[in-house]
């Protein structure tokens, strides 16, 4: 382990706006554009978002400051952090989980990647724009026709590769200090469009109106729980791996935790007002979920004066917001390999993103598997990597039974940060996130069991399993004496 | 179409929580990353907690002295004190007298 680490040379951020550029971008994905707009409005609209926007601030913050300051202060990957704050052995487990939870989401996420690239293209073609069009079935015969699908999806993990191959620094951070304001500008031009559409004002109200019967549904509180933890990215393993790159005299409180969740949110709220009121203006039905994206809005986009413009504007603006995920969510891997393994960073970034491809196939091959992941993982798999997270922050890091976290909040969290953070942190971070986050993934177990049998028995099964393999697998490769017995004994 | 005032409400609570404290957000986190870098560049390093953290850090270490983790504190606690008495100029907001009321522990 210390010779491996010595050969690890760690790469830093180039500047702070590059930082807080990658965070941000990391965690506004598609989910972000659609899913916001969608939750919104089957949860009672501005309710639902007074409700949400309180959660982010006392829940999601605080998980996202916790996260970021674990790999500040390893500074390393999803598995060394973990090592080195819980010990060798079962606990290790808990990151392979992570890790395991990134793969899978990242090989579904890569075929959507690609239908955005496809739609962008097709944008720029004006198809979008021609007498006749059918949205309905123009999406039909693209995810039909596999062999286009996987060459999307192909071009897509490219890309991703392409960019991890210049590292951080030159890699990433380059390409999100442009990309992420060119997101900014696109979803801004778009919502002003948007908002100026005759009828455009019947979204805002159908959005913004607290609708007073909503707020007394667990349902709702369930939903806007969620949205705070899981849109912002807690626990995903990104927080930490950027935060690992962070330089001595950076600060987490404010970039890392505060502007993350609230930059991330922020763009989810330009979407929601260039989503909605064309989506009212046009008189379609405003609770469609993803379809909304990939078919009302192509429908919109034909029927707007300078639709043509939009569009491109708006599909380049998602495809940016989903590709700054897929560059981090692959990041996850590369950095833990690259420290775990005995191959160079270029390697890892070829391997790693040949096996996302491979493991992609079938969700590109079929929009029914894509789904199937994203209700295993995105339901089950990301809920429960954020709880072992936190639990690993507030139970491992913070090392004592009463508030252990204390002496992390004052000695790093508040280390060179404008933003002083109270002990109310502590409390939250420890004996509050794991236990909501238990909260949801129980009722989340709950309410799809009626509704998803076997779905969801197959789905706890199989995170089940991957946690039970992992602890006991890491528990026996990091057992004491395991390194001398596979080396004959320590000869 | 009107719209009804607590839909205006609710609008314009979103846009100061995320779109303002946001913005308040970044354009703080740049303008300290500014003041840092100059900071390093004339005087090579700063100090890195402010009067609040530091009397609060004391009050945990003299509390907590057979904590695991104390002699990472003491060291943190006493690596602030050593460099606010090596700099001119203080990223936080120091006065004299409380730095040189300021004891390594």
């Amino acid at each position: 382990m210390t010779n491996q680490r010595a050969r690890t040379s760690r790469e830093q951020w180039g500047s702070r706006f590059g930082f807080l550029m990658a965070m941000v971008g990391a965690m506004v994905g598609a989910g972000n554009i659609w899913r916001l707009p969608y939750v919104t409005g089957i949860n009672g609209g501005g309710g639902f978002l007074l409700i949400y926007l309180l959660l982010l601030y006392l829940i999601a913050i605080p998980g996202l400051m916790a996260e970021t300051l674990l790999g500040r202060y390893t500074n390393r990957g999803v598995i060394g952090s973990v090592r080195q704050v819980a010990g060798p052995g079962g606990w290790t487990g808990v990151a392979v989980v992570v890790l395991v939870v990134n793969i899978a989401l990242m090989s579904y996420y890569a075929p959507i990647l690609g239908w955005i690239l496809y739609y962008v293209y097709h944008s720029i073609l004006g198809t979008f724009m021609q007498p006749g069009f059918n949205p309905l079935v123009f999406w039909t015969s693209y995810t039909n026709a596999t062999v286009l699908v996987i060459a999307t999806h192909t071009i897509a993990v490219g890309l991703v590769a392409i960019v991890l191959l210049f590292g951080i620094r030159d890699g990433i951070e380059r390409i999100v200090r442009w990309l992420f304001p060119a997101l900014l500008v696109a979803l801004l031009a778009v919502a002003i469009r948007s908002l100026t559409l005759p009828g455009a004002l019947s979204g805002v109200r159908y959005l913004f109106t607290p609708r007073i019967e909503f707020l007394l549904r667990p349902a709702t509180w369930i939903g806007a729980l969620g949205q705070a933890l899981f849109s912002t990215g807690l626990g995903w393993g990104i927080a930490l791996t950027y935060g690992s790159y962070l330089r001595d005299h950076d600060d987490v409180a404010l970039g890392g935790g505060l502007f993350t969740a609230l930059g991330n949110t922020s763009i989810g709220l330009l979407a929601l007002l260039a989503v909605f009121p064309a989506v009212f203006a046009f008189g379609l039905q405003p609770t469609a979920g993803s379809s909304l994206t990939f078919i009302s809005l192509t429908y919109v986009f034909g029927q707007m004066a300078g639709g043509y413009f939009w569009a491109i504007v708006f599909y380049l603006g998602f495809f940016f917001a989903a590709f700054t995920s897929g560059l981090a969510i692959t990041e996850v891997g590369v950095t833990t390999l690259t420290e775990e393994t005995r191959f160079g960073r270029n390697t890892v970034v070829v391997l790693f993103s040949g096996a996302i491809w491979l493991v992609g196939l079938p969700s590109a091959y079929s929009v029914d598997v894509l789904n199937l992941m994203d209700f295993i993982f995105g339901t089950w798999g990301l809920p429960v990597a954020a709880l072992l997270v936190m639990l690993v922050v507030g139970w491992k890091l913070g090392s004592d039974p009463g508030l252990g976290l204390e002496w992390v909040r004052l000695v790093e969290l508040n280390r060179s940060t404008d933003l002083y953070v109270g002990r109310w942190w502590s409390v939250i971070v420890q004996f509050v996130i794991p236990p909501v986050i238990a909260l949801i993934v129980v009722y989340y177990v709950i309410s799809n069991l009626m509704s998803h049998p076997t779905q969801t028995v197959g789905g706890v099964v199989l995170i089940g399993a991957i946690i039970l393999v992992s602890v006991l697998g890491m528990a026996v490769l990091e057992r004491p004496g395991a390194d001398e017995h596979a080396n004959g004994g320590g000869q | 179409m009107v719209l009804p005032a607590s839909t205006i409400a609710v609008l314009l609570i979103a846009m100061v929580a995320l779109w303002g404290v946001g913005g308040w957000a970044l354009v703080r986190s740049l303008g300290d990353e500014e003041r840092k870098l100059e900071l390093l560049e004339r005087q090579e390093t700063f100090d890195s907690y402010s009067p609040r953290v530091m009397s609060e850090l004391r009050a945990w270490i003299e509390s907590h002295p057979d904590h695991p983790r104390v002699d990472d504190a003491t060291t943190a606690y006493n690596d602030c004190v050593d460099r606010l008495g090596r700099i001119e100029e203080t990223f936080y907001d120091w006065d004299e007298t409380t730095i040189d009321d300021l004891e390594r522990l």
